[in-house]
C-alpha cells in the first residue's frame, strides 16, 4: 500500500529508505523523488503547517525530531486513504531513536563540527562509519511494525461494515406490508437520527401505496432513485453501495442527519450553555487606559485629540508611574507559583540541556502571533508561520544565555527571512536583455519584452506602470504602453498624460525621450485581449523593446472579468504577470492573491494555453505605513513569487528594490 | 575587625589606626582596578576560544542538486550515501590521509532561498568550491550564474585584512558525459562549464555595468551595485582575467552507495574525486 518510506537528516544525509514498488524505487533515486520535492517545495518554504502535500499523485506524510534533526516521511498514492499513516510514523520515530539514538548522537555531532581539532587516528575514521551495519535489525523491525498496523487497519474496516448493516435490517419492515408501522427492537437507541430515517421510511411507504401494484413497482424505482436512506426491501446491498458510492447531493427534502444538525447549531457551546457564561474576554487588552477620553461637566464622553508630534512616545508621567505600578502589581504571584521551576529551567539552560515542550514554547508563540498582526501580517499566515515555527522548536535544545524568547525570536527571523528570499530572480533588465539577445529565426523579428499589470481596483497600476516605464526609458529600451483599461473613464487620457510628461523628460543629456515611449490605445469599450494582441505586433513591426499591459482593475471574485483577463494572458503569453497590491491591505490580500492565481491558473489553462500565474508583485503606498510592513510577508507567502518592486510615492523616481533584511527587521521591531 | 570596634572605642588614639586606614584606602582602589584586569583577562580568554581559528574552512556551494552533500560524505565517512535536498548547513572533518592533516569542510544548502547560509561561514574560509553539475549545466546556466555571480560578489566585498578564500569550480557529476578520443569526460565537462559560465557571467557583467538600477529601500547601506565581475584586460569576463583572484578548474564524480577507495599513502587509487583530494592536500 505505502510506495515509499524513508529517515533522513535535516543536512540532506537520507539514513535509511524503502521503496515498496519499482517504480518508486527509480523515482526515488533521482531528483524528482516525494522526498525531494517534499524538502524542497514544502519545508523549505515554509508552507508545510497544515499537514498534508501531494506531488504527482503521491500523498506525502512526514514529522520531524528536532533534537536529533531528523525527518521521517511516508509517500503513498494519492487516491488511497490510508488510516494508519500517522500511526505509523510515530510508531517509527519512537522505535528507531530508542534503538539507534547513541550512532545517530555521534552522527549528527559529525555534521556540526564548529573547530578543527585533529582527528586522533585515521585508522578509525573509515571504520566507525559503516551505515549498512549500524541500522540492520531495523528492516525486520519495520517489517513487523508494518504488517502489524495493516492488519489492525483491515480488522476495523471489516468491523465497521460489519455495525453498518444491523440497524438497516431492523428498521425496515417487508415492502408489502404496508400497514404495519415500523416496529424499533427494544435495544435500538431512539435517537434524532434514527426518527427521521423512520419519518422518510413511513412517507415513503404511504407514496408508495397510492397506485396500482404494476405502477408500484415503478414507484418503488422511482422512489429509489434519488434516495440515499431509502429503507427498502434490499436492505442488505443498499448499505454496502451507500458505502462505496459517492455521496449524493443533499437536494434539502430529506430529514437531515445529526451530523448536519450539529454543524448548523450556531448558538452557544451546549457544554456551558446551562451556565450562560460568555467566553472569557481580556478587557484589558480591548482598551487602553492611557488612551481613554475625558468626561465633560455635563457628563458627556469626549474622545481624545490625536496629537501628532508626540503620538510616538509621547505617555505623560502620570500614565508611565501607572503602568510600572499595574506591572508590578502582577509580578509577585508568578515567582511563588513557579519559583523553583524557573531556578531549575535557568539551571538547565545554562548547563546546556534545557529542552523546549511544547507548553513553554505556546505562550512565546502566542506573544509572537499578536506581534505579527500588530504589524499588519493577515491572520492566517502569522498562524501558520507561528506554527510552524513551534513545530521546527519542539524538541531543539537551547544552551547557554539564550532564553526561549531569544530561541523563537530566531527562528521566527530565519522563518520570515526564508519565507521573503526570492527563488526565482528578481532581475528584470538582465530577462529583457536575455529575451532580446535571442537569436531569432530570419523570417521572424524579435519579440519584444511584454509585461502585463494586474490587480483590484485602486491600488496604483497605471501609476505605477509609469514608474516602471521610466526606469526602462533610463535604461536606454524603448517602451510601448498598451492601454487595456477600456472601462474606466479616463484611463487612457490617464496613460496619455504619462506618456506626455516622460517623453519630456529627457535621459542621458537628450533634451526629450520623443522617440523612445509610446502610447498604443483604441478607445473604450473594446476587448482588451485584441488591444494587447495588436500593440505586441505593433511594437514588432516598429522594433520596440519593451510593452507594458495595464489593465482594468477588477474584484477578485467576479468571475466573467477574472476569465477575461485569463483570456488576455492566454492568448498574448506575457512574459511576466506582474500582480500590484498596496501594502495598506490587511487579511484581503491573501484572499485577493489566492484568488487572482487561482483563477489565472485554472482560466488560462482551460482556454488551451499553458497554464500562468502570477509571476511577481508590486507593493505600492509603501510610504503610508511605515514600519507597519506584514503585507510584504502575507503576499510572499500566499503565492511564494518574489516582491520585485516596491512604490513609495507619486512621482516617477519612487520605485524601489525590496531588501529582505530590512523588512525582517521592521516586522521585528517592537 | 577588632581593630574598627577598637577604633571607636579608642576615640583619643587615632595615630594608631591612621597607617592602616590609609593603606586600606590605598590598597582598595588597587584591588578592585588588578580584579576588573584579571576579569576581562579571563573573559577576553574565553571569547577568543570560542571563536574559532580564522581560514580554516572550506565551503562547499553550489545550486540544489549539484551534489554538494554527496561529495560531503564521500569525502568525510569514505562512502557516499544517498541524499536529499539539504535544509541546513553540514560541517564535517576531513582526514587527508597523505598529509596527515585534518580540513573542515561545510557544505551549504542550495535552495535559492537559504542559500545566504555561506555568508556566515564565510569569514572562517580557506577556500570556497562552487559545484556545478556539469550535465545540466547547458539548461540551468542562467541559474547557476547567479549564484555564483553572489558568491564572487562576497569574496570581492571581503575586507581587505583577510585573505581572500581561493575559488574552486568543480564539474561535478562528470561520470554522466561520454568522453572522447581526444578529450577525457573530465576534461569536456570542465570546459563546457567554463564557456557556458563566462558566457552567462559576461551577460550579467554587461547589464549591471551599463545599467540604471533601481535604488534599494532604506538607503543608508547603499548596496545596490552588484559588482564582484570585474576583469583585466578589455573588461569582458573572463575565468583567467578576473580580478578577485585565480579560478582553478576540475572534475569530479562520486557514484551512490558505492564505498569509495580508502586513499593511502601506499597506494593511491584513482575514485571519481581525487583531482579534488589533490586540491584539498595542496591547500592544507
Amino acid at each position: 500500500m505505502l510506495d515509499h518510506c524513508s529517515i533522513s537528516h535535516k543536512g540532506g544525509v537520507v539514513l535509511w529508505s524503502r521503496s515498496f514498488t519499482p517504480a518508486a524505487s527509480h523515482t526515488a533515486a533521482s531528483s524528482a523523488s516525494p522526498v525531494n520535492s517534499l524538502v524542497r517545495e514544502a519545508l523549505i518554504e515554509g508552507r508545510s503547517s497544515d499537514g498534508k502535500y501531494e506531488k504527482d499523485g503521491y500523498a506525502v506524510k512526514w514529522t520531524f525530531v528536532n533534537d536529533l534533526e531528523l525527518i521521517f516521511v511516508v509517500a503513498y498514492q494519492r487516491i488511497l486513504q490510508l488510516t494508519y499513516v500517522e500511526d505509523l510514523l510515530n510508531a517509527l520515530k519512537t522505535l528507531f531513536i530508542k534503538l539507534f539514538q547513541p550512532f545517530l548522537t555521534t552522527f549528527v555531532a559529525s555534521l556540526h563540527v564548529t573547530t578543527t581539532v585533529k582527528l586522533s587516528a585515521s585508522a578509525d575514521t573509515h571504520s566507525s562509519w559503516n551505515f549498512a551495519k549500524a541500522f540492520d535489525g531495523w528492516d525486520a523491525v519495520f517489517d513487523k511494525l508494518l504488517r502489524g498496523l495493516e492488519d489492525k487497519a483491515a480488522q476495523e474496516r471489516r468491523t465497521r461494515s460489519g455495525h453498518v448493516i444491523r440497524p438497516m435490517v431492523e428498521v425496515t419492515p417487508p415492502e408489502e406490508d404496508i400497514n404495519i408501522v415500523p416496529s424499533q427492537s427494544s435495544d435500538n437507541v431512539l435517537d434524532e437520527e434514527q426518527i427521521a430515517r423512520n419519518v422518510q421510511a413511513l412517507k415513503n411507504r404511504l407514496r408508495g401505496r397510492g397506485g396500482p401494484p404494476g405502477r408500484r413497482g415503478r414507484g418503488r424505482a422511482d422512489v429509489g432513485n434519488g434516495r440515499d436512506s431509502l429503507p427498502g426491501s434490499d436492505s442488505e446491498t443498499p448499505s454496502k453501495s451507500k458505502r462505496k458510492a459517492k455521496a449524493q447531493r443533499k437536494w434539502g427534502d430529506e430529514a437531515p442527519t445529526e451530523s448536519d444538525m450539529a454543524s448548523l447549531d450556531f448558538s452557544y457551546d451546549s457544554s456551558t450553555s446551562d451556565s450562560h457564561i460568555a467566553p472569557p474576554v481580556d478587557l484589558s487588552a480591548l482598551v487602553d487606559n492611557g488612551s481613554l477620553g475625558t468626561r465633560t461637566q455635563d457628563g458627556l464622553y469626549e474622545v481624545r485629540d490625536w496629537e501628532f508630534a508626540q503620538s510616538q512616545g509621547g505617555k505623560s508621567a502620570d500614565d508611565v508611574i501607572a503602568e510600572v505600578l499595574k506591572k508590578s502589581g502582577q509580578e509577585p504571584p508568578k515567582p511563588s507559583s513557579g519559583s523553583l521551576g524557573a531556578l531549575g529551567s535557568i539551571f538547565a539552560r545554562l548547563t546546556g540541556s534545557k529542552v523546549l515542550t511544547e507548553e513553554d514554547l505556546k505562550p512565546v508563540l502566542e506573544a509572537m502571533k499578536q506581534h505579527l498582526m500588530k504589524k499588519n501580517v493577515a491572520k492566517e499566515i502569522s498562524d501558520k508561520i507561528c506554527e510552524d515555527v513551534g513545530q521546527s522548536l519542539v524538541g531543539k535544545k537551547v544552551g547557554g544565555f539564550q532564553t526561549t524568547n531569544s530561541a523563537v525570536r530566531q527562528a521566527l527571523a530565519n522563518s520570515i527571512t526564508r519565507i521573503l528570499t526570492p527563488k526565482t530572480s528578481t532581475d528584470l533588465l538582465l530577462s529583457i536583455r536575455t529575451k532580446l539577445s535571442a537569436p531569432v529565426a530570419a523570417s521572424q523579428q524579435r519579440q519584444p519584452y511584454s509585461i502585463t499589470f494586474v490587480g483590484v481596483n485602486g491600488v496604483g497600476k497605471s501609476t505605477n506602470l509609469s514608474k516602471v516605464c521610466f526606469w526602462l526609458i533610463q535604461n536606454g529600451f524603448r517602451v510601448l504602453i498598451a492601454a487595456c483599461d477600456t472601462f474606466r473613464s479616463g484611463a487612457v487620457e490617464q496613460l496619455r498624460v504619462h506618456v506626455r510628461n516622460l517623453g519630456m523628460l529627457g535621459v542621458d543629456g537628450a533634451t526629450n525621450s520623443k522617440g523612445r515611449v509610446e502610447l498604443y490605445e483604441r478607445g473604450y469599450g473594446k476587448d482588451a485581449a485584441g488591444i494587447a494582441k495588436e500593440a505586441i505586433s505593433y511594437a514588432r513591426d516598429n522594433d520596440f523593446d519593451v510593452v507594458l499591459i495595464d489593465t482594468a482593475g477588477r474584484m477578485q471574485d467576479n468571475e466573467p472579468l477574472m476569465r477575461a483577463l485569463a483570456k488576455l494572458v492566454a492568448t498574448n503569453n506575457p512574459d511576466k504577470i506582474i500582480f500590484v497590491g498596496e501594502a495598506l491591505v490587511g487579511n484581503e490580500a491573501v484572499d485577493q492573491l489566492t484568488k487572482f492565481d487561482r483563477a489565472l491558473r485554472d482560466f488560462s489553462a482551460a482556454s488551451g494555453g499553458q497554464e500562468r500565474g502570477i509571476d511577481g508583485m508590486l507593493v505600492t503606498k509603501w510610504d503610508t505605513v511605515d514600519d507597519k510592513v506584514g503585507a510584504a510577508l502575507s503576499m510572499t507567502y500566499v503565492t511564494g513569487q518574489p516582491i520585485i518592486f516596491v512604490g513609495c510615492g507619486q512621482t516617477y523616481t519612487d520605485l524601489r528594490q525590496l531588501r529582505v533584511g530590512n523588512v525582517v527587521q521592521a516586522i521585528l521591531s517592537d | 575587625m577588632e581593630e574598627y570596634s577598637a577604633d571607636t572605642s579608642k576615640r583619643p588614639e587615632p595615630e594608631v589606626l591612621s597607617p592602616t586606614s590609609a593603606l586600606n584606602s590605598q590598597l582598595l582602589p588597587i584591588a578592585a582596578v588588578l580584579l576588573a584586569v584579571l576579569l576581562v583577562a579571563v573573559f577576553a580568554l574565553l571569547v577568543r576560544k570560542k571563536s574559532s581559528k580564522r581560514g580554516d574552512a572550506v565551503i562547499l556551494a553550489g545550486c540544489s542538486d549539484a551534489g554538494k552533500t554527496a561529495i560531503l560524505t564521500t569525502l568525510a565517512y569514505q562512502q557516499t550515501l544517498p541524499t536529499h535536498a539539504s535544509m541546513q548547513t553540514n560541517a564535517a572533518l576531513v582526514a587527508l590521509p597523505s598529509s596527515r592533516k585534518t580540513l573542515r569542510v561545510v557544505d551549504v544548502p542550495g535552495h535559492p532561498r537559504i542559500r545566504d547560509q555561506f555568508q556566515e561561514h564565510l569569514p572562517q574560509a580557506k577556500a570556497l568550491a562552487f559545484v556545478v553539475d556539469a550535465s545540466t549545466v547547458s539548461r540551468n546556466g542562467a541559474a547557476v550564474a547567479e549564484h555564483l555571480h553572489m558568491i564572487m560578489h562576497a569574496l570581492t566585498s571581503l575586507p581587505p585584512s583577510r585573505s581572500t578564500p581561493s575559488l574552486l569550480i568543480v564539474a561535478h557529476k562528470c561520470d554522466l558525459l561520454k568522453g572522447t578520443a581526444n578529450a577525457s569526460a573530465e576534461q569536456l565537462a570542465i570546459n563546457r562549464v567554463r564557456t557556458i559560465l563566462e558566457r552567462e557571467l559576461e551577460k550579467r557583467r554587461s547589464t549591471h555595468a551599463n545599467g540604471v538600477a533601481v535604488e534599494g529601500l532604506g538607503a543608508e547601506d547603499a548596496e545596490s551595485e552588484i559588482g564582484g565581475l570585474e576583469c583585466t584586460g578589455n573588461g569582458e569576463f573572463k575565468f583567467a582575467e578576473w580580478e578577485g583572484g585565480e579560478v582553478a578548474f576540475i572534475g569530479t564524480s562520486v557514484s551512490v552507495g558505492k564505498a569509495a577507495q580508502v586513499v593511502t599513502e601506499k597506494h593511491s587509487e584513482k575514485d571519481g574525486l581525487s583531482s579534488l583530494r589533490e586540491w584539498l592536500e595542496e591547500l592544507a
